[in-house]
This record gives C-alpha cells, structure tokens and sequence, in this order.
C-alpha cells in the first residue's frame, strides 16, 4: 500500500498514537502523551504494526513502583512532615502524636528519619519532647528528597536512577509499603522505514470513520473521505444457524427423488414383525429372524393388526396363497407375527404403502427411514442407520425397466454411468440383483439392492398380481465420502466445534 | 451370509477347467455370492453366498457344480447312482417327540485326507448355524462305519442312563454333565430345554457315536486322515430340511468320487430307504419369462438356459435337483434363466409413465419449521434415537413417562427409544462445555412412548440456547416468532416440570392441544449434567402442530 493509502486507512487512535511516535516510544510513555487507556494504545500498536508502522518491542525490566502507603504520602505528605509541622518549639511526643494522628510506628519511624537528618532534637524530661533544629526548618522549607523522589512518575525504570536516587530508594525501599521494585514487561514501539515516510504524510484527522444515518440525511459525507479499510485483514469467525451436515445430504437425496417422480412415504419406527419381515415374505424360521438380530419391545409385547391380512399372509407363507407358488410349507405363527420391535429395514414402509388405499397405480415411491440392528458400536458400525428405499408399481415393468432405473441412480447418487448388475438375494423379490458402480472417486462400490417383488409378497396385499420393482440404496456410503467422514458416528456427531465448521455438500 | 474357504486349484479340479482370481470374481455372481479374497501363498480364495436357501454351495463341490453348468461342462440335473447299501438304522418311538427325522447314506471308495475333512466339516458347519438354525432343525454327523456295529439305534433316552467320552475330552460323562460341561454342550444345550429324554445315535455293541445334536463321541464320532467308509447321519425336526442336507453331501462326496450307498430307516411304523434323492418338479410358461425379464425365448433357448443352470427340462417342466430346496415359485426357476442368460446382457428399457414427485405432508411442514429455526440462528444437530433412561429421566430430574424398552439390548447407553428430545440437546451441551458460547441448538426427529398398551409416536423438534444472559424470553421469543410464521396463535400457561425452573416454565396450547413446553432449565438438571452455563428451552411436538394447521 502507498503511503497516502496508508495514511487514510489509519483510525482515530492509531493516528494519535503515530502522532507521538517521532517523540515517545515506551508504552508508558504514549499511554500519558495521548491521554489514551491502556487497551486503546496496545490496540493501535498491534495495529500499527500489521500495517506495518512500527516494530514492537518487548523486554524485560525492573521497575520501581509506588506502593498504596507510597501513594497515601504522595497525597498526604510524610509522616515526618507531618512530625515537623505539628512542633511549637517545645512539644511533648504525645502531643504531637495526638496532633497528627500518625501511629506508633509511624512516629518512631519519623523520629528515626528526623534525628538521622539532624532535624529535630529530643529531650529528656518528665516526657519526651522535640524542637526542631535549623537543618530541620531548612527541610521544612525545601522540601525532603524522599518527597521529591515520590513526586517523580512512575513506574520508573530501576536502571534510569542515579546514584542519589538510589540512595533515596532504597531508604524508601527500608519502610513498610511504600514502594517496590517489580520485574515487568516493558512494550516500546520503533517506527519503520514505512513509518518514518508515513509520519512526513499529511495525516488528515477529518476522515470519516463510520457513515451514519445523519451524515447520510445531511449530506455531510460530501466531499469527505472514509477512512480506508484494511479489506484483507483476517477478522474473527462467527458460527451461523445451519442444517447439520448429514440431514442436509439426506434433504438434497429427498428433493432427488422428488424431482424424478418419486412421492414420499412413511412408517413408525416401533413395527411389527408383521410389517417388518412377515409380509416380506421372511419365513418365520430364517436365520435372519433370530433374537439378537433386531431389537424387540418389552412392552407392550404386541402389536395390533389387519387380522385379515394377516390371514392372507399367513396362507402366502403356508402354501403360497394361489400365486402359483408352493408356499414356505410350514406352521406360521399368528401370534408371533404381531410383536413389536424396532423397523430393521426401510422395506417395511415399502409393504405399508402397498397396502394403503392411497396406493396409486401407476406409482413411484420412497422413503428414507431410520432403521435399527443389533450390533456393536465401532467406526464402521452403528445401531441406527438410514436407508432410502422405494417402490416403482405398474403394469408391465420387468427387470429391464428395473436396470434402467438402477442406471439412473448411479448417475444420480454416484456419479457415474457405469454400472454393473449381478444376481443377489433377498428373500422378497425374484429376480434379485445388485448394482455395483464406479464411482469416479471410490471405484468399484456396492450402491444397492433391488428386484422385483415376489407374487406372495405383492398378491396378499394388493389382492391381485402387479409387477412392484423394489430397491434399496446404501446412501450412507456416498454421504460419508462427500462429507469427508471416516467414523460412521460422525453421522451423528455432537461436537459442536465439528458441526459448526463441518463441510456443506 | 455364509464365507466360504477353499483352495482354487481345488476348484479348478472339481471343475474340470483352468480359472483364474478374475473368472471367479464374475463366477462368484452366478452362485449370488461376492468374491472375497484370495491368497497366493495358500491358495485360498474367499466367496461370501447371499442366499440363505442354497446351502449347496457353501462348499467347493457344491460351487464347482453349479460353475460346470455355467462353463457348459455340463447339462441339466448331474447323475448320481445310489447303490444299493446293506446298512439299517432303527428309529425308536422315543425321538418321535423330540427330534423324529433322520437321513443317512453310507459312502466308500476314496480316502479322507486333511483338506476334505475341512471341506466337510466347513459345509457341515455352515449349513447347521445358518439353514439348521444353530443346530435345531437339522443337526449332521459324519463317522467311519468301521468302527460301527449296525444296525445303528435312534432314540431318545434318560439323561443319567448313558455315559460316553465326548469329543476332545478323555473322561466318561452323563448327557447332563455334557451339557453343563462341555463347551458345545453349554452352547447348544438351549436346543434340548425343557426335554426330559434327550436323542442319542447308539451303534449295536452299544456304542455311543452321538449325543444328538449336542456332540459326537470322541471314539467313534470323528473322522481322520485315511478313513474311507464313512457313514453320514442327519437329525432334526424338519423333514425336508434333515433330506437336503443328505442330498448335499452325498452329491459332495459323489463328485469326490465316493460311492454312494444306500441306509434303511426302520420306524415303528415304516422303512424307508435313503438317501431320498427324488427330484420335484414345477412347470412354468414362456410368458413368465417376458413377465419377469422382458425376454422373447424360444423353448430350445429355454432348455439350453435350464440345462446350464443344471435343470432338467421338458414339456415346460422343470425338474429341480434334489440338493436344491429353494424353488417355491415357477419364478425361482425364471431367475436362474436370466441368470444363465446373462444379466448384463439383458437390455435396459426406460420408464415412460408419468408420476407426479411429492414429500410427504408433514415432512414438508417440518423441512419449514427447521428453516425458520436455522434462520434464528441455531445450529441443527442429529442424535441417535436409542438412548437410555439415566439420559431421559434421572439427569432430567423427572419421572419416567411411559418408555419404549428394548427387550434385549445390547449395550445399556442404547436400551430405550427416546420418549423427548431435550435430553438429547443436554447431552450435545455436556459434550462442548469449552467451545465458544453463545451455543443455540436445535434437533428435530422422531420421540415414542407408550400409555398401557398404546405407542404415541410423534415428530418433535427441541430448541436450546446457553449463555450466561439466556432467559425465559429468549425460548418465548423463538416460539412467538415461529407461530406468528404460520399464523397460529396460542395461549400459554404456567407448567409443572422438574427439568425446569419454578416459575419459569410454560406450556404452550393451540385449539385445545398442548403442545410444548418452554423455559429454562433447572440449576439441578444442569449440575446433573456437569453444566455451569445457563440454558433457556422450547420443545414443540410437530406432529400434534401439523394436525392443526390441517384443520383450519
């Protein structure tokens, strides 16, 4: 910046402490020429020297210091003045104690001051009495050194005093609290080259430094300058209100759906072993359905249901309720099917919509549902989990349509439109698949599941046979990359320095 | 999902062709399974199987079948001969209550060695965990028949009337000390609760070979390098279920070049002989194939496909190998001839019908509200909804109000569903009590709790702000602003709640319905929390607001 630039971007107290600097350079110093708080200079020196100004300088020194009797005297004069002054040629020490209201200590530290300077001489009768000698009235006259040492300002640098000083000092130093010697931090600012130029500048003090309402109503800023500011200078942070990180990548995947036809469904997260797996046509035997897979409700115990479709799932399960299909043949527990536990899987929601009368044919829909398993927790696993799931229903689709659903959302989600689809399972749609992508980033990943629902999952529900391409995406694969999250309890993290600095995606 | 182990070059052998990491990479998608691995130095390569009802492949045999088909090596259902076996098992009346079925074969003519044995021991493992259900619908044991006097008896007897060696132990226990013992028998003791006679597989010297399905005998239940007469035993209260584990392993030992024989099952009532390897059939259409994969095939390509994936076809009937248990529907079929077709070479085609997109209603009132909360300057958080009642109740200095418990949980910090949010923000408070202030915070999400038999589920959002000037205002401030954006207008009383201040906390009422508190925070509730900055709270139930602004 030139100097002229320089010159108006300096405010108010910086321009007055610059003023004083071809003068003054010790902190104290300043502080006193320009009348200013400490705060004020050390603000326009730090200031100053990010501009570039000036060079501060920190050392270490002694410092001798007024004590609070130091500064007592310095109002009320010293005891022995006070000693002095209440002596009517002949007084008795009681009687100037009294007059003067000084202690004892300060009395037989004054007669101790009084006799060394040969001021006062004491005699001895039936009480002790003083009467002041010439040198003591000389004292009276001009003055002690003690009291002129106390007028001095300070702090004073302990190195600055001369001999006689000293001397003073350390009698001063003898007596109780009246002045200390402290080691202290001395700041003092050096002008630069830059400063030395700028100082020969015409440092204008009619700048404007803010632009208020007034001087906008009258004009007044006309023909004036602002004060230029220092737009580069690094300023504090401030944390604004936001959405948290995760939630707003899972908002954007909502509004993605949306965009592509998709309506919105929902389903609670306390379900049913009904909802959850029975009509997903799980058999109640699988291996999946053990106890320490999903996490069950201690009460209440059971759920209430449509009995009648749990009928019809019960006779899918049984013997495939005239799908075509033999069913799984075995004994379907109508009671078990009712209890409660914690949704395992976003497809839930999927046979809740299928069998609502809001179902609309042809449709598209999706959720994306907090799910629950049993499991430990560590940086790759979490009891609690979202899963953005869906449903296409009509006429006619087949798994040629499903591929190119899938394409569209490894486009959508990965970014990529190279996609590879291999057989899966999933004991409710036939056929099953996988879709694989490559991910421009990740390479080759697992995004999703997906397929066709089975006849005894869709006929119990819809009453009839219609083709329901079902899929599952791992969305929370993709968030925690394009969060830059390593620890999936990220996700979920409540560390509010994190959250508040955490990347918008 | 089963992983299996085995050795490539194994594979390569049952299979009858070169293949290499990357061939079975793809393989692997044939069986529905993900390659895993593989390791030069030992030459074993991984795959994870996905269907839980194909336990055949669950060993290199099994998989080394299925890849002749696909390689076109071989076609339709591959033979086996059962010879006919001079072998009896008698069935004693006693099981009939407890496990009654049982499947065996005899098979000679190849020699056990170290790598066959872990082969056998691998299916057998995975098949009883998984498809057996830890052993309970189908248990298996293999023995060397040498060392067994048959007839072979199955029954159920008392649990202090036997005594027998069990595997890896070297003293004589009763079937009570096995199970209170030794370590298979704690593990699978919970099969037998609450049975009073327990199965046994005796031989005819009485000989026990076998605590069904707890553990075998440790002289005659074991295979070892160099046996070759083996005799192979399923048990279980599934019939079809203790049936495909024999045709499994007789079809595994058969490829091994073993000789199959023949067991006969004397019940009290009947004889059967076993292995049952009869296949079933179903029949199925060529729209089925258009329904399902959009494809047009004629019948010899339908054929050429089912033969591949090692059916028999004619007639549009399909005949499924007996080692399968997993065909229910004539689709079941159809997948395995998109697969033998190719899904990759199957021709997307687009979706052509209009839908209309939308959110769902009171989600979209919700996405509001968080944006007129982060308009004031709150910064959202998300919490998990498990928690615990130390986190809801006690710190909160209130009651419990009605909780949803998990019956058997994992990990006490994660025992109950969230019956309020509050305790959550309290918690994000706890965790950053030196980071800057002001600290305003806000989570919204799903709260359950239960009256008697009924579950309240509801969408809440919870607002709180600490500094060392929050107050009362500051949370009747944020709620007034929210209302006055939807034109709502409320009432406010004076509350109860020990979370909060007395005196300073309110309950909110719109057209009858309360629906949130607001206050500030009790001293004791902060303490609790290892707090020393006050906090000023609002939590509003969303789901009970929508409802209302519906009804206007």
């Amino acid at each position: 910046m030139d100097t002229k630039k320089l010159a108006e971007s300096l405010n108010p107290v910086e321009r007055k402490v610059l003023r004083v600097l071809d003068n003054f350079s010790s902190f104290h110093d300043i502080m006193k020429v320009t009348g200013l708080k400490d705060v004020e200079v050390s603000r326009a020196l730090q200031w100053l020297q990010n501009k570039n100004v000036v060079k501060l300088k920190e050392q270490q020194k002694e410092l001798v210091v007024l004590d609070d009797n130091g500064r007592r005297y310095l109002k009320e004069g010293l005891p022995e003045r006070k000693f002095l002054e209440a002596i009517d040629k002949k007084t008795t020490i009681p009687e100037i104690a009294k007059k003067t209201g000084l202690s004892n200590e300060e009395m037989a530290i004054s007669i101790g001051a009084l006799k060394s300077k040969a001021a006062i001489e004491i005699e001895k009768g039936k009480e002790l009495a003083a009467t002041i000698t010439d040198d003591g009235k000389h004292l009276m006259k001009h003055g002690f050194p003690e009291e002129q040492f106390l007028k001095e300002s300070f702090p004073k640098e302990l190195l600055s005093l001369n001999e006689e000083e000293r001397f003073v000092l350390d009698n001063l130093r003898k007596r109780k609290r009246i002045i200390k010697v402290e080691m202290s931090k001395i700041i003092s600012a050096e002008l630069t080259e830059t400063g030395k130029k700028l100082l020969k500048e015409k440092i204008e003090d009619d700048l404007i430094e803010k632009l208020s309402p007034s001087l906008i109503k009258t004009s007044a800023w006309k023909g004036k300058k602002f004060r230029r500011f220092d737009v580069k200078i690094n300023v504090p942070s401030i944390f604004g209100g936001r959405k948290q990180h995760y939630r707003r990548f899972l908002d954007e995947v909502r509004q993605k759906f949306i965009a592509l036809g998709f309506k919105e469904m929902t389903g609670p997260i306390v379900e049913t072993d009904f909802w959850d797996m029975d009509v997903l046509f799980m058999p109640q035997f699988h291996s999946a359905r053990d106890i320490h897979q999903a996490y069950y409700i201690k009460e209440p115990k059971y759920g209430k249901l449509d009995e009648a479709l749990v009928k019809k799932v019960k006779e899918a399960h049984e013997n495939g309720i005239d799908t075509g299909s033999r069913g799984w043949r075995y004994d379907f527990d109508a009671k078990r099917t009712h209890r409660h536990m914690l949704r395992t899987q976003g497809t839930a929601s999927s046979a809740r919509m299928l069998a609502s009368k809001g179902l609309e044919i042809p449709g598209k829909y999706f959720a994306i549902s907090r799910c629950f398993r049993y499991d430990v927790v560590d940086a790759t696993h979490f009891p609690e989990f979202n899963q953005t799931e869906g449903i296409i229903i009509e006429e006619g689709l087949n798994f040629r349509h499903l591929k190119s659903v899938l394409k569209m959302f490894a486009e959508e989600f990965a970014e990529t439109d190279q996609i590879k689809i291999t057989p899966g399972y999933f004991p409710f749609t036939e056929p099953s698949a996988e879709l694989h992508a490559k991910h421009p980033e990740l390479g080759w990943i697992e995004l999703g599941g997906s397929g066709i629902f089975r006849p005894e999952v869709v006929k119990p529900l819809l009453g009839r046979e219609v083709p329901v391409l079902a899929w599952g995406i791992g969305i929370d694969r993709i968030a925690m990359f394009k969060l830059g999250i390593k620890d999936i309890r990220q996700l979920f993290s409540h560390d509010l320095g994190f959250l508040r600095n955490a990347k918008v995606v | 999902m089963p992983t299996i182990a085995f050795s490539l070059r194994d594979l390569q052998h049952l299979t009858g062709r070169k293949i290499t990491v990357e061939e079975l990479h793809e393989l692997a998608h044939c069986g529905k399974g993900d390659f895993e691995g593989y390791d030069e130095e030992t030459d074993e390569a991984k795959i994870d199987f996905g269907d839980t009802n194909l336990p055949y492949l669950w060993s290199a045999e099994g998989f080394a079948r299925l890849l002749r088909g696909i390689l076109g090596l071989q076609k339709g259902i591959p033979e086996i001969k059962v010879n006919k076996g001079d072998y009896q098992v008698i069935v004693d009346k006693s099981v009939m209550n407890y496990r009654p079925y049982i499947a065996c074969f005899a098979a000679k003519g190849k020699k056990m060695d170290d790598y066959l044995i872990k082969q056998m021991v691998q299916l057998q493992e995975k098949f009883c965990e998984s498809y057996g259900r830890r052993r309970q619908k189908v248990s298996i044991g293999l023995y060397s028949y040498r060392r067994l006097k048959f007839p072979v008896h199955y029954k159920a007897v008392d649990p202090l009337s036997i005594e027998f060696v069990p595997l890896e132990f070297k003293a004589k226990m009763n079937l009570k000390e096995i199970l209170a013992e030794h370590p298979k028998g704690k593990d699978y003791a919970w099969v037998l609760e609450g049975f009073e006679k327990y199965p046994v597989l005796i031989d005819d010297k009485n000989e026990v070979m076998s605590f069904v399905p707890i553990i075998n005998s440790n002289f005659t239940g074991k295979l070892e390098i160099g046996d070759e007469d083996l005799f192979f035993e399923a048990t279980g209260i599934d019939e079809e279920a203790v049936n495909l584990a024999a045709s499994i392993f007789a079809y595994a030992l058969h490829d091994r070049g073993f000789q199959i024989y023949s067991v006969e099952a004397k019940y009290p009532d009947k004889k059967i002989t076993m292995p049952n390897l009869k296949s079933e059939s179903i029949q199925i259409k060529s729209e089925q194939i258009k329904n399902l994969f959009g494809l047009e095939l004629k019948e010899s390509e339908i054929k050429h496909l089912l033969e591949k994936a090692q059916y028999d076809f004619s007639d549009w009937k399909v005949k499924i190998p007996a080692y399968r248990n997993d065909i229910l529907h004539p689709y079941d079929v159809i997948e395995d001839i998109g697969i033998a077709y190719g899904f990759d070479k199957i021709k997307e085609l687009p979706l052509t019908t209009f839908t209309h997109g939308s959110t769902f209603k009171l989600n979209e009132f919700i996405d509001k509200i968080r944006e007129i909360v982060v308009g004031l300057g709150y910064q959202e958080v998300l919490s998990a909804i498990l928690t615990n009642k130390e986190i809801l109740y006690r710190k909160m200095n209130i009651e419990d109000f009605g909780t949803i418990e998990i019956d058997d949980y994992m990990s006490e910090t994660y025992s109950v569903v969230r019956s309020w949010l509050l305790p959550n923000l309290m918690e994000v408070f706890s965790k950053n009590k030196h980071v800057e202030f002001p600290q305003k915070i806000f989570e919204q999400g799903l709260v359950n709790s239960r009256k008697g038999d009924e579950i309240f589920e509801s969408h809440r959002i919870a607002i709180a702000s600490s500094h060392e000037d929050v107050n009362y205002t500051d949370m009747r401030q944020a709620l007034d602003y929210i209302m006055r954006c939807f034109g709502l207008s409320y009432d406010i009383e004076e509350a109860e709640h020990n979370s909060f201040i007395e005196g300073r906390v309110g309950r909110a009422i719109v057209k009858g319905k309360k629906f949130a508190y607001l206050g500030e925070i009790n001293p004791q509730v902060l303490s609790n929390w290892g707090l020393e900055m006050p906090v000023a709270a609002l939590e509003l139930n969303l789901t009970e607001l929508f409802e209302v602004m519906e009804q206007r």
